[in-house]
This record gives C-alpha cells, sequence and structure tokens, in this order.
C-alpha cells in the first residue's frame, strides 16, 4: 500500500487555508500608537469613556513587560501587527446583503447553513469588524439581546460600562492591556433572568488579512435562573507573516444560571494565540467550558473560572492537538472562593510530528471555600519521540474541609492495544486513529456534532501517513 | 530566590559558619577496602574539589555556599561488591556552641555494593543552621539507601541539596523525614543515567506550628527502562506550609521507562497552606509516566470506627496519620530511630 | 478425509534471544477441535501469539501455513483477514471505543465488505440475544470495566461476529471461574461446524468436559511431547505433568 507522507507544508486544512483576496474600507497602520488608537476610536464614533479606556490600557501595555514564562514570544513583532482593518461592508443581518466574498467564505465554513439547522442565532466577524449578526426572532421577543459589542455599546451602552473588562481588567497581563487598548468586534449576549435558550448561539471569527491582529471581546450575561449555549468558532487562512490573536471573554454566570461555552479554534499555524477568557460564577450558578484548540503556532490559554457564590461549579473539557511548529501552552485556572464549590477538570493532549503540547494549570482553594471539591485529571498522548508533551498543575489549597484529587498520565499507545486491533483484522493505522479518536472521545461527545466530525476528520488527516 | 515566594522567604541571611567540633559519626564493621573518612575544612579531601559539583539543589546560593564554608560531613568509597550490612550513622545535634552544620558528603558505591547510610539532624538551641549537599555516585548494580530524618528546633533552619548519579541496574533509595525547624527547603535529585537505573524517593513531612517547607523531588529519566517511584504523606496542622514539587523529567532516549509520583496529604486545621506542582516533563513517547495528588481531611468513616471502638477524636486522627506514615517509615532500618520519629511525630501532633 | 487448515512445521520462537519453542509441529484440519496442554512455562501462551503475528515473537525456524500459503511474514490484521482468530486471555481496555463501532469495523475490515451501520445493528443485535448479552454492552467502551466473565464473553462474541475459520482460544489462566469456563464452552460449542477449526490451549482440563476434542497435545518446554486423545487428560489429572516430564526428560 502507498503511504502519503505528509507534514505541515502539505497538511491540506482545507476549507480553512482558502484565501481571500485582501480589501478593505480602512485599516490602520502597522504597530500601536496614541494616534492608532484615538483613530480606531473615532472610527468607531465611541463614547469618550470608552477612548479613555483605550488609552489608558495603552499605557498600561507599554509598562508592561511579556511574560517571562511560556512561548517564546521574540518572533512576535507587535510594530508589525496591524491592529485594526475594516471589511469593505457595513453590518448586515442577512447573508443575502453580505459581500459575496465574504458570504462565500462563511459558506465554506459552513455557517450559514449551521444557523438554519442548528443555531438559534449567529454572528459572524471579518477580520476587526462583525459583518453579520442575526437571532431567531422568539428569542428577541424573550428579551435575549445578541449583537455585535460596538452596537451593544451604543445601544446598551450601561450594562457594558458596568461589565466590560470588569473581570479581566487591563492591569491582568500584558496582552489584557492591549487588547483594551486596540479591541475590535466580539458578541454581546444578554440572557434576561429565567429564560432559558434551547439551541445554541454561535459567533465564528475570521481573520483574512495578512499580518493582522484580531481583538475582539466576547461579552456575557446570563441572568438568575437563565441558560444559554455558547459556541465560539475560530480560523484564518496561512500566511508567512506572524499574525496575533488577543481576544478576551468575560461570562457572567449570575444565581442558578448555566453557561455553557465551546470553542474550536483552528487557527492557521502563522497565529499567536494569546486569548484570555473568564467566567464570574454566582451562587449555584454553572460554567461549562467546552475547549478544542489545534491550530495556531503559539497559544496560550488558560480559561479561568472563578466561583464567586457558595454552591457554583465550574467544568472544564478540553482537547489540545499539537503537530509540527506548534507549542501549545494550554489548561485551566479555577478559584474556589466561597463555600460547597465544585469544579471537575478534564484536559486531554495529543502531540505528534515535533509537536509540543503544555499542559499547565491551577487550582486554588481559598480560606473561605470549604467544603469544596475539585477533581482534575490530565491525559496526554505522544504519537512520536520527535514531539514533547509537558503536564505543570499547580495546586494551591488554603483550607482543611476540602477534597481534592488529581491526577495526570503521559505515554504513547500501548503496543499490546494496537495488536489486540490487528488481531481483529483492522490494520495498524486504522487501530492507530481509532485509539486516538477514543481517547477524545469524552471530549468530542460533549462538542456539537459538526465540530465532533470535524475533530474526527482532522485525527485522520493528522495521523494519515504517520506510520511506518 | 523566586523559588522561594511560596513560603515568603524572601531574602535569606547566612548566619556565620563556626566550628562543628562534636562526634557525629557511628557505624559497625566494615569490610575491607571501604573507606570511610570525616570531612573538614582543615582536612580537605582532594576529591571533594574533583568532582562534579554543578548542582542546584535547593539553590545554587545554598549549594556554594556549602562549597566555600562546609565545616563536616564524610567521604565514603566502597570497593566492588562489597557490603556494609550495619547502616553508616551520622547525627548532628546542633545547640549554641555547635550551632552550624555544613555538610559535605561523598558517596562513592563501586558495582555490586551495597550500603545504607542514614543522616539525623537535631538541634536543640534556637537559630541553628544546617546547610548541606550529600552526592551519592552510585556505580553498575550497586544498592545504596540514604536516610535523612530532619527534625530541628522550630527556630532552626535547614536547607539540604541531595543528587544522586545512577548507573545501570544501581538503586538509589531515599528516605526523606521532615518534621522540625521553622523553615525547610530540601532537594532530592535522581538522575537515572543508563539502562535500568532506579530511583526511589519515599518521604513524609509534618508540618505544624507557622512552619514552612518548600520540598523538591526530581528524577531525571536518561537511560532505557529506567524505573522511577515518588512517594510522599504528609500531614499539615496549625498555620504551617508546604510546597510540594515533584518532577519527572523523561530526557529523548529515555524509553521503556516508567515513573510514578504521588503526594498525599491530609489537612487538620483550616488555616494550613498546602501547594503543589507535580510536573511531569516528556520528550520521549515511549515511556509511562504518572502522578496522582489528593488532600483533604481525615476520612469521617474511618474516624467514626475507631471512635467507636473507644479513642477519643485526638488519638483516633493520631493513629490514622501513624498508619499512614507507617509504610515509609517501616523502610527505616533501625528501630530505635523509628521509634524516635514516631515519637516526634506525637508530640507534635499533641502540642497542636 | 477434510481438508488441511494449519500446517506448524518445526517451529522456532524466542523473545528476547531466549528460545521459547523448540520445534513445533502440528496440522489441524477442517472441523477439527485441538487442544494444546501444557505447564506453566512450557510456550502455550507464545504459540497462541506468535500464530496470530505478534510483533515481540519472533519466528527463527519453521513455518507457519495457512490454507497452504505460508504466513510466517504476515501482520495481524492479515491473519485476521486470512480467518485466524486469537481470543486473548486478557482483552485490552480500549477507552472511548465503543464495542459496537470496533465491531463494525473489524467486521468491515475481515469481510473486505463495508458495513452499514443499521445493518450492522441488526446482526449485532441477533449475535447477542444468542450469547444472552444485554443491548447496553454495544455502547460501553471496549473492554474497559468489564469482568472477567464479561471480557470472556466479548471475546466470544467478537469470535461469532468475525465468523473465522480458525479461532484459536488462550485460556491458560488457571483462575479462570466456572462462569467464564461456562461462557467459552458454550461460545464455542454454537461456534463449531463441519469447516471451522478450533485450538483451545488451555492449563487445565475443567474446559474438556464441555467441548469434545478431536486431539489432545502436550507441550512441555517448547514441543509437543505427546498427542492422543481425550485418555491424555485423564492420565494428566491423575499423574500431573510432574510424571509426564519424567517420562520424556530421559
Amino acid at each position: 500500500m502507498e503511504r502519503k507522507k505528509t507534514n505541515i507544508e502539505d497538511i491540506d486544512r482545507g476549507i480553512y487555508d482558502i484565501k481571500d483576496e485582501f480589501t478593505y474600507k480602512y485599516k490602520s497602520d502597522h504597530g500601536l500608537s496614541r494616534e492608532v488608537i484615538l483613530e480606531i476610536s473615532k472610527e468607531k464614533n465611541e463614547p469618550q469613556w470608552m477612548t479613555d479606556f483605550r488609552l489608558k490600557s495603552l499605557e498600561i501595555y507599554n509598562s508592561m513587560p511579556v511574560p517571562a514564562w511560556g512561548a517564546d514570544l521574540k518572533d512576535l513583532d507587535m510594530d508589525n501587527i496591524i491592529t485594526y482593518i475594516r471589511p469593505n461592508t457595513e453590518m448586515k443581518h442577512s447573508w443575502d446583503d453580505v459581500p459575496d466574498d465574504i458570504k462565500n467564505t462563511f459558506e465554506r465554513l459552513g455557517l450559514p447553513q449551521a444557523e438554519r439547522e442548528s443555531l438559534a442565532g449567529v454572528g459572524a466577524q471579518y477580520d476587526s469588524e462583525v459583518v453579520y449578526h442575526n437571532i431567531r426572532k422568539e428569542l428577541v421577543d424573550a428579551g435575549i439581546v445578541f449583537m455585535d459589542i460596538e452596537s451593544a455599546l451604543m445601544e446598551h451602552e450601561d450594562i457594558v460600562k458596568e461589565y466590560f473588562m470588569k473581570l479581566v481588567p487591563p492591569q491582568d497581563h500584558k496582552f489584557a492591556a492591549l487588547h483594551g487598548a486596540v479591541w475590535s468586534g466580539g458578541s454581546f449576549v444578554y440572557v434576561p433572568e429565567g429564560v432559558n435558550v434551547d439551541i445554541p448561539l454561535q459567533s465564528y471569527f475570521r481573520l483574512n488579512a495578512p499580518g493582522a491582529g484580531q481583538f475582539e471581546h466576547t461579552l456575557i450575561i446570563v441572568e438568575k435562573g437563565a441558560n444559554l449555549h455558547f459556541i465560539e468558532g475560530c480560523s484564518a487562512p496561512q500566511y508567512k507573516v506572524n499574525n496575533l490573536h488577543a481576544g478576551c471573554v468575560e461570562l457572567f454566570v449570575k444565581e442558578d444560571a448555566t453557561l455553557r461555552y465551546s470553542t474550536i479554534e483552528n487557527w492557521s499555524r502563522n497565529m499567536y494565540n494569546l486569548n484570555t477568557k473568564r467566567a464570574l460564577v454566582d451562587k449555584n450558578g454553572t460554567i461549562e467550558w467546552v475547549s478544542g484548540s489545534f491550530g495556531s503556532k503559539v497559544s496560550m490559554l488558560y480559561p479561568m473560572s472563578i466561583l464567586k457564590g457558595e454552591g457554583a461549579r465550574s467544568e472544564f473539557t478540553g482537547i489540545t492537538f499539537a503537530s509540527t511548529g506548534q507549542y501549545l501552552d494550554t489548561g485551566t485556572k479555577v478559584v474556589h472562593a466561597a463555600p460547597n464549590t465544585t469544579s471537575t477538570v478534564n484536559s486531554k493532549s495529543i502531540s505528534k510530528n515535533g509537536g509540543h503540547a503544555f499542559y499547565r494549570g491551577l487550582l486554588k482553594v481559598t480560606k473561605d471555600a470549604h467544603g469544596s471539591k475539585s477533581t482534575i485529571s490530565c491525559e496526554s498522548l505522544m504519537l512520536d519521540n520527535e514531539s514533547k508533551s509537558d503536564t505543570l498543575p499547580v495546586i494551591e489549597l488554603y483550607n482543611d474541609d476540602i477534597d481534592i484529587g488529581h491526577e495526570a498520565k503521559i505515554g504513547r499507545i500501548s503496543d499490546e492495544a494496537i495488536f489486540y486491533l490487528m488481531s481483529r483484522g483492522i490494520d495498524e493505522e486504522e487501530a492507530k486513529a481509532m485509539i486516538v479518536r477514543g481517547f477524545v472521545e469524552p471530549i468530542t461527545k460533549e462538542l456539537p456534532l459538526e465540530y465532533a466530525v470535524e475533530l474526527n476528520n482532522l485525527i485522520n488527516i493528522e495521523l494519515e501517513g504517520s506510520i511506518g | 530566590m523566586t523559588k522561594w515566594k511560596r513560603i515568603k522567604l524572601n531574602e535569606f541571611k547566612f548566619p556565620k559558619v563556626t566550628d562543628y567540633n562534636k562526634e557525629y559519626l557511628s557505624y559497625g564493621q566494615l569490610p575491607q577496602g571501604v573507606e570511610l573518612n570525616k570531612i573538614n575544612k582543615t582536612n580537605n579531601n582532594l576529591i571533594i574539589e574533583n568532582l562534579n559539583n554543578n548542582i542546584t539543589g535547593v539553590g545554587d546560593e545554598f549549594t556554594s555556599h556549602v562549597m566555600a564554608n562546609y565545616n563536616t560531613g564524610i567521604s565514603l568509597y566502597i570497593p566492588k561488591s562489597t557490603n556494609i550490612e550495619d547502616p553508616i550513622k551520622l547525627e548532628f545535634n546542633m545547640d549554641d556552641e555547635n550551632p552550624t552544620t555544613i555538610d559535605q558528603n561523598i558517596i562513592i558505591a563501586s558495582a555490586n555494593s551495597e550500603s545504607t547510610i542514614i543522616f539525623d539532624y537535631t538541634s536543640k538551641d534556637e537559630n541553628n543552621f544546617h546547610n548541606g549537599v550529600t552526592k551519592v555516585y552510585a556505580k553498575k548494580n550497586s544498592v545504596v539507601n540514604i536516610i535523612k530524618i530532619q527534625r530541628m528546633d522550630d527556630k532552626s533552619y535547614n536547607f539540604d541539596s541531595n543528587i544522586a548519579y545512577i548507573e545501570g541496574r544501581a538503586v538509589v533509595n531515599w528516605i526523606s523525614v521532615e518534621i522540625g525547624s521553622d523553615i525547610s527547603g530540601s532537594n532530592f535529585t535522581s538522575i537515572l543515567e543508563d539502562e535500568a537505573s532506579e530511583g526511589n524517593l519515599a518521604s513524609i513531612y509534618l508540618g505544624n506550628g507557622t512552619r514552612k517547607m518548600d520540598l523538591e523531588y526530581t528524577m531525571i529519566h536518561k537511560g532505557r527502562r529506567s524505573i522511577s517511584n515518588i512517594e510522599t504523606r504528609g500531614v499539615l496542622m496549625d498555620q504551617a506550609t508546604k510546597v510540594f514539587r515533584g518532577n519527572l523529567d523523561f530526557k529523548k532516549g529515555a524509553k521503556l521507562s516508567k515513573g510514578v509520583e504521588e503526594e498525599f496529604v491530609v489537612l487538620l486545621d483550616p488555616t494550613v497552606k498546602s501547594h503543589s506542582i507535580p510536573a511531569l516533563l516528556c520528550e520521549e513517547d515511549d515511556v509511562q509516566g504518572e502522578h496522582a495528588a489528593s488532600a483533604g481531611q481525615i476520612n469521617d468513616n474511618q474516624l467514626f470506627y475507631l471512635m467507636s471502638r473507644g479513642l477519643d477524636i485526638r488519638e483516633a486522627k493520631q493513629l490514622i496519620i501513624q498508619a499512614s506514615f507507617r509504610p515509609i517509615l517501616d523502610k527505616i532500618p533501625m528501630d530505635d530511630l523509628r521509634d524516635l520519629i514516631l515519637e516526634e511525630i506525637d508530640r507534635r501532633l499533641l502540642n497542636g | 478425509m477434510s481438508k488441511n487448515l494449519l500446517d506448524i512445521k518445526d517451529l522456532k520462537v524466542n523473545i528476547d534471544d531466549i528460545d521459547i519453542l523448540k520445534g513445533i509441529n502440528l496440522k489441524i484440519n477442517e472441523g477439527e477441535t485441538h487442544i494444546i496442554m501444557g505447564p506453566n512455562g512450557s510456550g502455550k501462551s507464545t504459540l497462541a501469539y506468535t500464530l496470530m503475528g505478534h510483533p515481540n515473537y519472533s519466528i527463527e525456524d519453521g513455518e507457519i501455513e495457512f490454507e497452504g500459503e505460508n504466513i510466517n511474514d504476515l501482520k495481524a490484521d492479515e491473519r485476521a483477514k486470512k480467518g485466524i482468530f486469537l481470543s486473548f486471555q486478557y482483552p485490552e481496555e480500549i477507552p472511548g471505543v465503543t464495542v459496537e463501532d470496533f465491531l463494525r469495523t473489524a467486521k468491515s475490515s475481515v469481510s473486505g465488505k463495508k458495513m452499514g451501520i443499521i445493518t450492522f445493528k441488526k446482526v449485532l443485535k441477533e449475535k447477542m440475544k444468542e450469547l444472552d448479552m444485554d443491548d447496553e454492552y454495544a455502547s460501553r467502551y471496549l473492554n474497559l470495566g468489564f469482568s472477567g466473565g464479561e471480557k470472556k464473553k466479548n471475546e466470544i462474541l467478537l469470535m461469532s461476529v468475525l465468523e473465522p475459520k480458525l479461532a484459536i482460544l488462550d485460556e491458560t489462566d488457571s483462575g479462570l471461574d466456572v462462569d467464564a469456563i461456562r461462557i467459552v464452552a458454550e461460545g464455542v460449542n454454537k461456534f463449531k461446524d463441519e469447516n471451522r477449526s478450533i485450538l483451545v490451549i488451555t492449563h487445565y482440563d475443567k474446559l474438556l468436559s464441555y467441548l469434545k476434542p478431536d486431539y489432545i497435545h502436550i507441550l512441555l518446554d517448547g514441543k509437543i511431547v505427546k498427542t492422543g486423545g481425550i485418555e491424555l487428560a485423564k492420565e494428566i489429572d491423575q499423574k500431573g505433568y510432574e510424571n509426564i516430564k519424567m517420562e520424556f526428560s530421559n
């Protein structure tokens, strides 16, 4: 049998790699300055407090060092990242009105079809601005707000002002400050008290421009007793220059509310993905993170759950797949800050063809969090000895009345398991793929169906020709 | 000194080093060819300078302080195929007259040899200080057991760096008992150099009062089929702080190696601080690495069972803690020493 | 006379350079049931794994012929496709892969025909019913958290779905419980017909009362030292392996 040897250069990422011609209505200069930021703010017609906030964030950005741990960021040249690109269109509420080239991109990514079939609402961002936003009428009638954040800033200024970058302040780290200064686009969701959104809302972020940054801001507020599933998808075509994604996600889960936040990130492998995500959970509320990290050149991503109210819960389910040229430093942070809070972390990683997967996590139980429970499980699969895999969980306990369990495992596919499957007539390649799919199954079953299928396809592409 | 931020040791001022004049060495029958010598500044041993001194241990500032200031210790050479049956014992009992122990210990275990060395650090008076480096060279097929007991006074300081270079099929068994001193930093590093090298570390710690400790155990797998085991049991009470760092580091080429680390800590008071950082680093696919950690209170059912048999809560807790320490204490080959440790644990549990 | 299926000629196998099988000769014809018995360490499991093509067992000398074709160099999956099946003593646990998905993939692969999900479900349900297995079984992860009896049952289910020509049952574990023995025996008896052959490798004779073997072979120190009918098992039962060993040590 002829076997294809694949590697990064010729991996067919299919639909993700199709580039559109780079056209735009407005773009900022390369790099960062007060002038660039004032221009962005002016272009967006923002209230003065937001302009001031951006300028303040810029100061903080300039005063903070690049993180000394984790990924090597020396190839990330901020002076050459374009921070703002307005695509050649205004925001539309019907796909028919979106310009053909942009619409075709999203058609290829399957977004309009998903909207018709399985989503309650969709937002689509192209480069720095949201180009499409729509939500089913019954949800609007129920009082749910789902719009791009720029519009929210106009129509719901009070709410945005109350919550914007309160959970992730610009002082948090250098890239949070950068985000505060140059953020653009993103989604705003508000679910009123007691409202259940049965089918998911989705935002899709597409970065088409080369050498650009995407800095979308997602702000979700789920009021008391309400319920929401939000899906975030990200992709970009491959260019030779480095792109930067420094988005920010702030989630407020109120008493008895539940929010599931699913992300499938398949950025191109020239992307620095330095994203910050955080959820604040009130009494008996629940945050569920489902996180798939496949793309990007470098990722540093640690969604954080702050369990602020008694009985709050968090659940993190994550899969990271690092291949050639990728350093994916991912994990999760959980802070138990109230009594009887519970958390579960289930993380899996795969490294292959020289990829480096790094799990970095923090579990902190404060002195007030008596009666809290946490279970953490990290499993890493190495598919060859060109790759690397590291696990570094930090556990900080400031209370005795707790129940904490942590487990981690690292290794490769067992030869005996392969032999067992082969003895049933399955060839070696398929046997390996089967075991890898089984390994990620606990994650895929949490994903929306189309993403689960996509993940399995991705594994098949990655494993093809990897044997021999 | 970023390493020490978790136990808030911002800047450490080394005390003045004076001589350690007490007798500290005892041993039974030494087989022919064994060379056991005391080390001190005047009787400087050439091998110290010639051995690989480039170790980090608990921190460069501490290991280089030992190199510059050592005032005691041993050098031990065990010839091929020699079994030292009676353990060699070093007892450092610091007091006002001998307040500093800066020990430098070199152990060279030739092929097929077997030996056990016990280090027991105690202190009587306040502000006693121990800072030491122990290096073990375990040649092919040798077995070296190193037992380190640190039960110094609550106002004393302890820093201890240990490293073993373990050749093919050699085994180094570390046993560490950490139950004393105000601030304690210890590091045990095993370098598994070759085919089937084996490093085992079994430790117990007890933190009471306002004591702080930073314990680091590192296993570096280089050889094929190398094996490592870290097994730690701890108890924290009062306002004690503990940092556990367990590192399993599989280097490329360490095929078919296996490493396991476990830390179980029992927390007795709401004011304790327990940090655990179990790291798994891996650049070889054909290995098995595992770590497990758990933290929590004493199991209610066990407590209830014992109390239903007439024990009061304190006695019941004490018994359960002793039971959790047992498997590790049982590895100490001297009954009297084991009893001393148990007594010290009891004393600390009761004072809490 | 029925057709020859398996012909093992002077098979020598070593693991990590230690000789385990020291010249095995064995012929199995279609429809026959053979039992290989022997004490621990005689090479029974090695023979089973070698026949299935485990990469750790290297053939030093000799031949394995299946339907007249030398299969020495075939990989495990290729042998499975030819119709060889090994029931494992300790089947591997594969998390995340359901029994049903696994069986469908294996069946498609062995038969060379892509099996539709719905068609296969029907077949599977039938087979499971025959073995008195609960439906929820199909959606469990392969062997994960299965009891000893369940694992055994699952192996037998695999055998009945894959319909091999030669089934090799590695039952060397003396700790096999009564339930497991019954499951194996019933499964084998259902499976058996005039074309299919069975090779059971076992330590004890407990299985024998359920199966009607045509031949019993005694394996000692990597060689078949005695072949006979059911009476051989009785001899072992009475004398033990030690005495037989004595017989052959001279």
